[in-house]
């Protein structure tokens, strides 16, 4: 299996992140931002392991919402993330920016 | 028979798991969930289902011991890649995430009796659920004639059969013909039939077979996914080893003899006969109902299936309630996307909330166009109203508010690499 985290280190990392989501989970409703976030993470690593292309996890909310703003308003469409970020309005990129931010990571 | 009771089925998740991770508060603790198929979209549905609430209990049913990608699986047909590179355990899935995964084929799902039956090495088993998943991905409507995709294999369902049309691909000589037909949308990966085609023309080329060509049969009336680069490649980049023939519906197909009848144009004896039959429901999803095409009609927000309690039906197997002439497209990643919402729902739904609003899916690809080049392609889809093709509103579902490929600049090496990039990230979001 190719996709098994590689070390011991890398495991512990991803059950304290996973325990604190689950801290956060235990009110009845999910995290604001959570299931919006989710859509990232095909592409971004949200729990620190390095896969995928930029990692947003650690980033300040303001920056990841900024960074969607200006893909989305970008008229000459230069990659990928130009067209996803017209995939979300506003208030959704507000939230997930803030969900994100709320993550435990490096950032880049 | 025998049936996995609850206290093992929770000892052995909770031991996986780790009590303590257990969210004190939440009424979805010991539910108990059953995921039917190990693709993109059910083994995503039941990795977030454990991460989001490891106090659930997710059982996921698979025949298969592991899953072969048809993402990147072109590439295994033209030789660029090994099997090895597109088999995905669920070794991560068991061990890392505490999903019991059952290797075996779901016979079926008694809706009023919230258990669904499997067949496995050891016997029948007898699953009983507070939710079923169904993520059984497709079925074939068999083509007219006498089909044998042993000896035309349609390579659109990955694993022996990616092996089989590579085998034969590389039989291919100077100047024989490689023929694959396109069957009428919505089917699996609406760029993956071009990009086949592109592949195939590539390897021609790589291997110097002159003369070699590939004819492309569509059932559609023009190339479905990311025109601008497709017909660039068949026009420019593989000029005079493509033909492209759209408006070709299948009537007769001759496996024995790869032979072949479309109203569009014939082929007798061709050296390879590619056949991507027309797409239905997986069968254990079929039996909860089907729309005219084939596919079952879920919730947008749950992808609850109407009528049948706590049953969900994700993937290539659903069909989305979306605007005209913007269809949510059948792929691995939209399966990964929808898993995600359908997962949400069904813990709000343990919880006793409703669902989220709010939502959105999408998709992104890359398709190689070259061994050293990709176009890519984005869909995304937003929760809310959606219209006729005279703009009337028709109801809510996903409104397609955005699709896009790469503009001609982009096709270029930076996006085949990117391509590997976004598959591992995607193969690790889901399977590990």
């Amino acid at each position: 299996m190719r996709y098994t985290p590689r070390t011991q280190a890398l495991r512990s990392a991803l059950a304290a992140s996973i325990a604190l989501t689950v801290i956060g989970a235990a009110h009845a409703a999910p995290p604001a931002g959570r299931l919006l976030a989710a859509q990232c993470a095909q592409c971004h690593d949200l729990d620190g392991n390095g896969r995928g292309f930029e990692e947003l996890a650690g980033e300040s909310a303001s920056e990841i919402y900024h960074e969607l703003v200006e893909m989305k308003n970008r008229t000459r469409i230069e990659s990928i993330m130009d067209r996803q970020a017209r995939g979300y309005t506003d208030a959704q990129m507000r939230a997930l920016a803030a969900y994100l931010a709320s993550l435990p990571g490096g950032g880049d | 028979m025998q049936t996995l009771n609850r206290r093992k089925f929770l000892s052995l998740t909770a031991a996986a798991a780790g009590a303590a991770a257990l969210p004190p508060q939440s009424r979805a603790v010991g539910a108990r969930v059953v995921v039917l198929g190990g693709g993109f979209g059910g083994a995503s549905v039941a990795r977030y289902l454990r991460m989001w609430n490891p106090g659930v209990a997710v059982t996921l049913v698979e025949p298969n011991a592991t899953h072969v990608s048809c993402i990147l699986s072109n590439l295994v047909v033209t030789g660029l890649l090994s099997m090895n590179r597109i088999n995905l355990s669920y070794t991560a899935l068991r061990n890392n995430r505490g999903v019991q995964v059952v290797q075996g084929r779901a016979l079926g799902i008694d809706t009023g009796g919230n258990r669904v039956t499997v067949s496995t090495a050891n016997g029948n088993v007898t699953l009983g659920y507070d939710h079923l998943v169904v993520a059984p991905g497709i079925d074939f409507v068999p083509p007219p004639g006498n089909w044998n995709p042993s000896l035309t294999p349609h390579a659109w369902q990955a694993g022996p059969q990616t092996t089989l049309l590579r085998n034969q691909l590389a039989t291919l000589g100077n100047n024989d013909r490689f023929v694959m037909t396109i069957p009428k949308s919505p089917y699996r990966c609406p760029p993956g039939p071009y990009e086949r085609a592109c592949m195939v023309a590539d390897y021609l080329k790589r291997k110097g077979r002159t003369g070699a060509t590939v004819t492309v049969l569509d059932a559609n009336p023009s190339i479905q996914a990311e025109p601008e680069a497709f017909t660039r490649a068949f026009n420019v980049t593989h000029a005079g080893r493509i033909l492209y023939v759209p408006n070709a519906v299948v009537q007769s197909v001759d496996s024995a003899s790869r032979s072949i009848v479309t109203s569009a144009m014939s082929v007798s004896n061709a050296k390879v006969l590619n056949i991507i039959p027309a797409h239905r429901a997986g069968a254990i999803g079929a039996s909860l109902g089907v729309n005219a095409g084939g596919f079952v009609p879920v919730d947008p927000l749950t992808y609850a299936v109407s009528g049948v309690a706590n049953v969900h039906v994700i993937g290539d197997a659903c069909a989305v309630p979306a605007s005209d002439g913007k269809a949510v497209p059948k792929s691995g990643h939209m399966a990964n996307s929808e898993a995600k919402v359908c997962a949400d729902a069904i813990l709000r739904a343990l919880n006793g909330e409703q669902p989220d609003t709010n939502i959105a899916t999408s998709s992104a690809c890359y398709s190689p166009i070259t061994s050293r080049s990709a176009s890519w392609l984005s869909a995304n889809f937003i929760y809310g109203d959606i219209y006729d093709a005279n703009g009337g509103i028709k109801g809510k579902g996903m409104h397609r508010v955005d699709l896009g490929e790469a503009p001609a600049g982009e096709v270029n090496q930076d996006s085949y690499q990117d391509m590997f990039t976004w598959a591992d990230s995607l193969f690790y979001d889901s399977f590990a």
